[in-house]
C-alpha cells in the first residue's frame, strides 16, 4: 500500500515534470494549413454547385415560362431515372489531360440545348467525365442533364487544364440536376471539328 | 465566456479556423505529452499530435458527445497513432528530453531529476496496454471514464490495469540499488 502511495507520488513528480511540454509550433502551422487548404476546397465546391443549381433553376423557369409559338408540346426535358447515364470518355481527356477544344466564344450565353439526337448531321460530341459538385450527395433517383454554358475557368476548378486566354471563353457543359433540385455533376463537351 | 470543446469542434467542422486553431492551442499539449509519455520519442509525438489533429479534421464528424469528451476522443486517436507506431517499432530508440538545472540547489534538483528519469524509463519500460493506463490516468490526469473512452475498454479494466501498471513499477523501481534510486530514496527527493 505504502509502495502503491510512493509510485503515484512519482509519477505525479513526472507529471508536473512534463506539464509544460507542448508541440512545437509548427506543427500548428502545419495543421492550420491543411485547415484552410481542406476548407478551401469545399467552399469553391460549394460555391460552383450553388451557381450552378441556380443557373440550372433559372434555365427550367426561363424555358418554361416561353411561350409555344408552334403550338406544339414543349419537348420534355431528358430524364435519368435511378442512375447517372454510363457516360462515354473521351480517352485524351481522361488519360492525357490537354486543353480541350471549345465551341466558339460567340455562342449566345446561357443557350440551351436538347441532347436529343438531330436528323441533321451533327459533329460529333466529345464529353469529359462527370466531376461531382456535392461532397456528400443525397441518394439520387432521378433528374435531368441540363446542357448550359459556363465561363472556360469552370473547367479548371474542376482540375481540366485550360489555355490562359480562353478563360473567358464559354464552353458547353451537362449539369446532372436531381429531382430535388440540387446539381450533383457536371461534365464539358466540346464537339469534334 | 469560455467556448466548450464541443462548441469549438462544430465550428471547426464547418470551417471556422479561429475556432479550431483555439481547440488545437488547447489540446495539443495534453496529445502531444500522452505520446511523448507513451514513446519517450519527441520526434514520434510530434508527429502523432499532427496526425491527430487531421484526423479530427477529416473525421471529426464521427465524434459522439454522448461517449465522452472531445479530450477523450482526442486521446483515442493518438492512442491508436501510438500503437500503430509501437508495432512497428517496438524497440525505438528513447530519446531523452533536454535536462535543465537551475542554479539554486542545483545538487537537489539533479537527484530529483534523476530519480524523475529513472520513473519516465520505468513507465516507457512497461507493456503497452498497463502503460497507456498509467499514462492517461496518472500522468494527464484523466478521469478513468475518460481513459476507458480512449483505451475502448470498460472502466472496470481501466481500474485494474492501472493498479498492475502501478505494481510493475514499483517492482521495477525496487529492483534498482537503493544508492538513492529506488522509489523510497527518491520519495526523499521528489
Amino acid at each position: 500500500m505504502q509502495s502503491e502511495e510512493h509510485i503515484v507520488a512519482a509519477l505525479r513528480a513526472l507529471a508536473e515534470e512534463d506539464a509544460e511540454l507542448e508541440a512545437p509550433l509548427r506543427v500548428e502551422d502545419r495543421v492550420r494549413k491543411i485547415f484552410r487548404r481542406k476548407h478551401a476546397v469545399r467552399k469553391w465546391r460549394n460555391g460552383l454547385t450553388w451557381s450552378l443549381g441556380l443557373a440550372a433553376a433559372v434555365i427550367v423557369v426561363v424555358f418554361i415560362g416561353m411561350p409555344d409559338k408552334q403550338h406544339s408540346p414543349p419537348p420534355r426535358a431528358k430524364e435519368v431515372a435511378t442512375k447517372p447515364p454510363q457516360l462515354a470518355v473521351a480517352d485524351h481527356l481522361v488519360a492525357d489531360p490537354q486543353p480541350v477544344e471549345m465551341p466558339p466564344a460567340t455562342v449566345p450565353a446561357r443557350q440551351v440545348r436538347r441532347i436529343a439526337p438531330n436528323s441533321d448531321p451533327q459533329p460529333r460530341e466529345i464529353v469529359t467525365e462527370f466531376f461531382p459538385l456535392l461532397d456528400v450527395a443525397p441518394p439520387f433517383e432521378r433528374g435531368e442533364l441540363l446542357r448550359v454554358t459556363v465561363p472556360a475557368s469552370t473547367m479548371r476548378k474542376v482540375g481540366l487544364p485550360v489555355s490562359e486566354n480562353r478563360l473567358t471563353e464559354r464552353v458547353y457543359a451537362d449539369v446532372l440536376v436531381g429531382n430535388e433540385g440540387l446539381a450533383r455533376a457536371i461534365r464539358f463537351v466540346s464537339y469534334e471539328q | 465566456m469560455i467556448a466548450t470543446d464541443q462548441a469549438l469542434l462544430e465550428q471547426a467542422l464547418e470551417g471556422v479556423e479561429d475556432a479550431f486553431t483555439a481547440l488545437y492551442r488547447r489540446r495539443q499539449g495534453a496529445v502531444y505529452r500522452f505520446a511523448l509519455q507513451m514513446t519517450g520519442s519527441t520526434a514520434v509525438a510530434e508527429d502523432v499530435t499532427q496526425e491527430t489533429f487531421l484526423a479530427l479534421i477529416l473525421h471529426g464528424g464521427r465524434y459522439d458527445e454522448a461517449r465522452g469528451t472531445v479530450g477523450a476522443f482526442l486521446y483515442g486517436i493518438a492512442r491508436n497513432l501510438v500503437l500503430r507506431r509501437l508495432d512497428r517499432n517496438p524497440a525505438a530508440d528513447l530519446e531523452v528530453t533536454e535536462d535543465y538545472a537551475g542554479p539554486e540547489d542545483l545538487l537537489e534538483d539533479l537527484t530529483r531529476r534523476e530519480s524523475i528519469e529513472q520513473v519516465r524509463q520505468a513507465v516507457l519500460s512497461l507493456p503497452p496496454v498497463f502503460r497507456e493506463a498509467v499514462v492517461l490516468c496518472d500522468l494527464q490526469d484523466s478521469s478513468y471514464e475518460d481513459a476507458a473512452v480512449a483505451l475502448d475498454c470498460p472502466v472496470g479494466t481501466v481500474r485494474s490495469r492501472l493498479s498492475r501498471g502501478r505494481a510493475m513499477l514499483v517492482r521495477k523501481l525496487r529492483g534498482a540499488a537503493c544508492t538513492g534510486r529506488s522509489i523510497e530514496c527518491s520519495q526523499k527527493s521528489i
